[in-house]
């Protein structure tokens, strides 16, 4: 009865909303200043209903394959952030009959939509070609709600039917109302009322809300004592409460799932664990470095221990297999990078041979000449490449919160970390630049532990693959006492630019601090002192609460919080192409 | 040696018409009693949200003539301060900018300075404390500075790149104005006036302008400056249907990357 448009002319083929989830986020952000979170799959509703978007805690989950492409995505995902940013607070169910329930959900679908016009009138067009149904159709309830909901946001649509003239009437009278959402609930119910005097069926277990963008409205009730009802529509509600409830129930089942089903990789991140326990020893002799503390205001003289360990070997196939995965971002890096060698010609001046004459230089020697002194022949200039000049320290955070697993990603950020370790890493080595892989947890002030993955001077190869593929994340993060043993390793470098690149999950934190200032303070420092010995530490976070901390240690142009983690691994190594040219 | 007029050389940096300039603040205030006590100035400020545009009205303002100079990688202190010619009968010293600047007493404006290198910021130091001083050493000569003489440096703080910073011993140097983008209703006044467009048109882009912003750090450098706006403004005051022209001076200069082009895209259609 209701045929879904096609607003663009023919059918087109479906499209995964993996293909187009990053472009939807995009759009979100800009719109709607939302964090987007899309999920796929719809909420598990009885019957037709999963044909529809959801909205669960703030997440947009979206029926699987719309095969009206990136448009109908679009009008989707537009509304669903209408309702997030407009539907503020839930309505209570009590009291309501089917027809109020379904009334209350478009008029509220109606009134958002026009928050969404009035600052954004273009949005019409992307949600009007999916409104289609016209009169004279039979008549029937779901018919009349969907000529509503099109009277409503189509200014052009002519609709004889009183109820729909109606419906619209009250709509605009009640345009000063149109911020307030409980005008949706008055006008929603008053217009039940009239639709059920008309005496029309209308079964909302069946019922399926249309046009098709529109998500189902389940978001908007306020379930708390939906059980109590003890009349007929008590099945409707229950429906209701019951799929919400499955929902509810089938996402933490499926995260829960989701940890369960991947035991395997969990348990190839611990394995080495128990094999390499007999290895796990100390390199070298401990390292003793100082510790600020800020309540006596001095150095804490050879406060802490910090032990070189070998770091367990892994698959070094399993990095090869991160590069083969990221395919990808691999060919865009690879392209950045060509352009990082190519762009960036230098003059180079004073040269003895060269394709073009150093005008500077020839009116150097010419004076010396007509003064009688001998000139400089270096009088030649040409274009050379842009010399690389750096040295970068990759520093990772190991401690046990980077085995937390990352909603949305199927993955740790321990492995987020290595991925995008993986991928900085065959940026650098590209790029010719001399770089080191480093990482530390730490026990204690007496067990700072230390891991060289890959130093300076060793080639990435198999071996450095393998300790990559290795690291696993175990206990605290005292990050000042790491960045000074890193920043010794930096200071042997004979280059222009030293650079420490802290990637990190959390704060500084270590079991025998129970100040949080300190171990804050005491990074600081640390970032202090490197500095005066030209080395920059520049710390991407991963926690979203950073910002109070982050900017106070590292200064406020040294740092990058990413709310995105599951896109680090793309992030990584383009921050680091900006930051380094 | 120099043989030219110094009026026919300084003049021609005079600003003659008022440049239109729409304050945003007290910084007018501000910048005049920098001036006052010549204090160099640094003005801090995403790309295109009017920094050169306000230098230009304060020299106007001022009645000063104003020397701008774009810096940039390959920029040496000769290409600041001046150097040896020949000529037939020998050798010439032609003044620099910057030199030009400091004998005439005329506003300097180093535009983009974190794009020359640290070697060469380095000479605008003795300029910028209580001597008041350019040396030019292949000449032998010490430039007392023109009593008028002041130095305005831009930058953009949002710039990340460790290789390219200011250091802090020149930034120290300077008093700093923050630029940030103008407010909604100052924003659509400057897009109207520089664009002729209409204001319903104006209030449409600013928008696009601002939701664009909310890119910046997810996906976007930078997002869409009141600068661009007023392109596609004049491009639709042109005639250019809406859409088209947002694309070519909105969307297609900020980003190369296809998902983001596309959201743009997708964001300039909710709004024409």
């Amino acid at each position: 009865m209701i045929a879904r448009p096609a607003p663009a002319g023919a059918a087109r083929p479906r499209i995964a909303l993996p293909e187009v989830e990053r472009g939807l986020g995009f759009y979100l952000r800009a719109l709607f200043d939302l964090e987007p979170d899309l999920r796929a799959g719809a909420a598990p509703f009885a019957g037709r209903r999963d044909q529809r978007a959801t909205i669960v805690n703030g997440a947009i989950r979206i029926p699987p394959g719309l095969e009206d492409g990136l448009t109908l995505y679009r009008a989707t995902v537009a509304h669903a952030a209408a309702h997030l940013t407009w539907s503020t607070g839930k309505f209570p169910l009590r009291g309501l009959r089917p027809v109020q329930l379904a009334l209350v959900g478009l008029l509220e679908d109606a009134r958002v939509e026009q928050l969404a016009l009035r600052e954004m009138p273009g949005l019409r067009n992307l949600w009007g070609p999916y409104h289609v149904i016209v009169p004279g159709v039979a008549v029937s309830a779901p018919a009349l709600l969907a000529r509503l909901a099109r009277a409503l946001i189509d200014p052009r649509y002519d609709d004889p039917h009183p109820f729909v003239a109606e419906g619209r009437r009250l709509f605009a009278a009640g345009h000063a109302r149109l911020g307030d959402p409980l005008f949706s609930r008055e006008l929603g119910v008053a217009l039940g009322d009239s639709l059920e005097a008309l005496n029309l069926q209308f079964d909302w277990e069946a019922w399926l809300i249309e046009p098709a963008y529109r998500d189902d409205n389940l978001f908007l009730w306020d379930l708390g004592d939906a059980g109590q009802h003890s009349e007929d529509r008590e099945t409707t509600y229950e429906a209701v409460a019951m799929s919400l409830a499955e929902a509810g129930e089938q996402t933490e089942l499926e995260r829960a799932g989701g940890e369960q089903a991947q035991p395997d990789a969990v348990q190839n991140d611990a394995a080495p664990v128990e094999g390499t326990a007999s290895v796990d020893e100390a390199l070298a002799q401990p390292y003793l470095y100082d510790e600020w503390d800020y309540l006596i205001g001095a150095e804490r003289r050879r406060w802490c221990t910090l032990l070189e360990k070998m770091p367990p070997a892994g698959d070094p196939r399993a990095i090869d297999e991160v590069l083969r995965r990221n395919d990808e971002t691999v060919q865009r890096l690879t392209t950045l990078i060509k352009a990082v060698q190519i762009q960036r010609p230098r003059r180079l001046r004073k040269q003895l041979e060269g394709d073009r004459l150093d005008l500077d230089a020839c009116v150097a020697a010419t004076l010396d000449l007509r003064s009688g002194r001998t000139p400089d022949p270096r009088v030649h200039q040409r274009l050379g490449r842009n010399n690389r000049d750096l040295a970068v320290l990759l520093l990772l955070d190991l401690s046990q919160s980077t085995n937390d697993w990352v909603p949305g990603a199927g993955s740790t950020v321990l492995n987020l970390a290595r991925e995008a370790t993986a991928l900085v890493a065959h940026a650098m080595h590209d790029l010719g630049d001399s770089f080191a892989i480093h990482g530390f947890d730490s026990n204690g002030r007496h067990g700072v532990e230390y891991y060289r993955f890959k130093d300076f001077d060793e080639p990435y190869g198999e071996r450095a693959r393998a300790r990559l593929a290795g690291m696993r994340g175990q206990l605290s993060t005292r990050m000042g006492c790491a960045l000074r043993h890193a920043g010794h390793f930096l200071r042997a470098r004979r280059v222009a630019q030293r650079l420490v690149l802290l990637l990190t999950d959390g704060e500084p934190h270590d079991i025998d601090v129970q100040d949080k200032q300190y171990l804050v303070l005491d990074t600081k420092r640390a970032v202090e002192d490197q500095r005066r010995y030209g080395i920059a530490t520049y710390c991407i976070s991963l926690d979203p609460a950073a910002d109070e901390y982050v900017a106070r240690i590292f200064g406020a142009r040294n740092y990058m919080v990413l709310d995105q983690l599951r896109r680090l691994p793309e992030t990584l190594p383009a921050l680091y192409l900006r930051l380094t040219t | 040696m120099d043989r030219h007029s110094p009026d026919d050389l300084i003049s021609q940096y005079l600003i003659l018409q008022q440049p239109y300039y729409r304050s945003t603040g007290d910084e007018i205030a501000l910048y005049e009693a920098a001036y006052a006590v010549r204090m160099p100035m640094m003005l801090k400020g995403p790309t295109g949200c009017g920094k050169t545009r306000f230098v230009e009205y304060m020299a106007w303002r001022l009645g000063r003539p104003l020397v701008t100079i774009a810096c940039h990688e390959d920029m040496s202190a000769s290409d600041l301060v001046g150097r040896y010619l020949l000529d037939a009968a020998g050798t010439r010293w032609q003044d620099g900018p910057l030199t030009l600047a400091v004998r005439h007493g005329a506003i300097c404006y180093l535009d983009e300075v974190v794009e020359a290198r640290q070697d060469t910021t380095v000479v605008i130091h003795p300029l910028t404390d209580a001597r008041r001083v350019l040396p030019l050493e292949k000449r032998g000569e010490l430039v007392h500075a023109h009593p008028d003489f002041q130095l305005v440096i831009s930058y953009n703080p949002g710039y990340q790149n460790i290789m390219k910073d200011l250091k802090q011993s020149t930034r120290q140097r300077f008093g700093a104005l923050d630029f940030g983008w103008p407010a909604r209703e100052v924003e659509i006044e400057i897009v109207v006036h520089e664009s002729g467009a209409s204001a319903e048109v104006a209030t449409k882009l600013v928008a696009i302008g601002e939701k664009s912003r909310h890119l910046k750090g997810h996906g976007l450098e930078e997002g869409m400056s009141t600068r661009m706006l007023v392109y596609a403004a004049q491009l639709i005051a042109g005639g250019v249907p809406p859409r088209p022209a947002c694309e070519v001076a909105l969307v297609r200069p900020l980003t190369d990357d296809p998902d983001m082009r596309d959201a743009l895209d997708g964001t300039v259609r909710a709004f024409f």
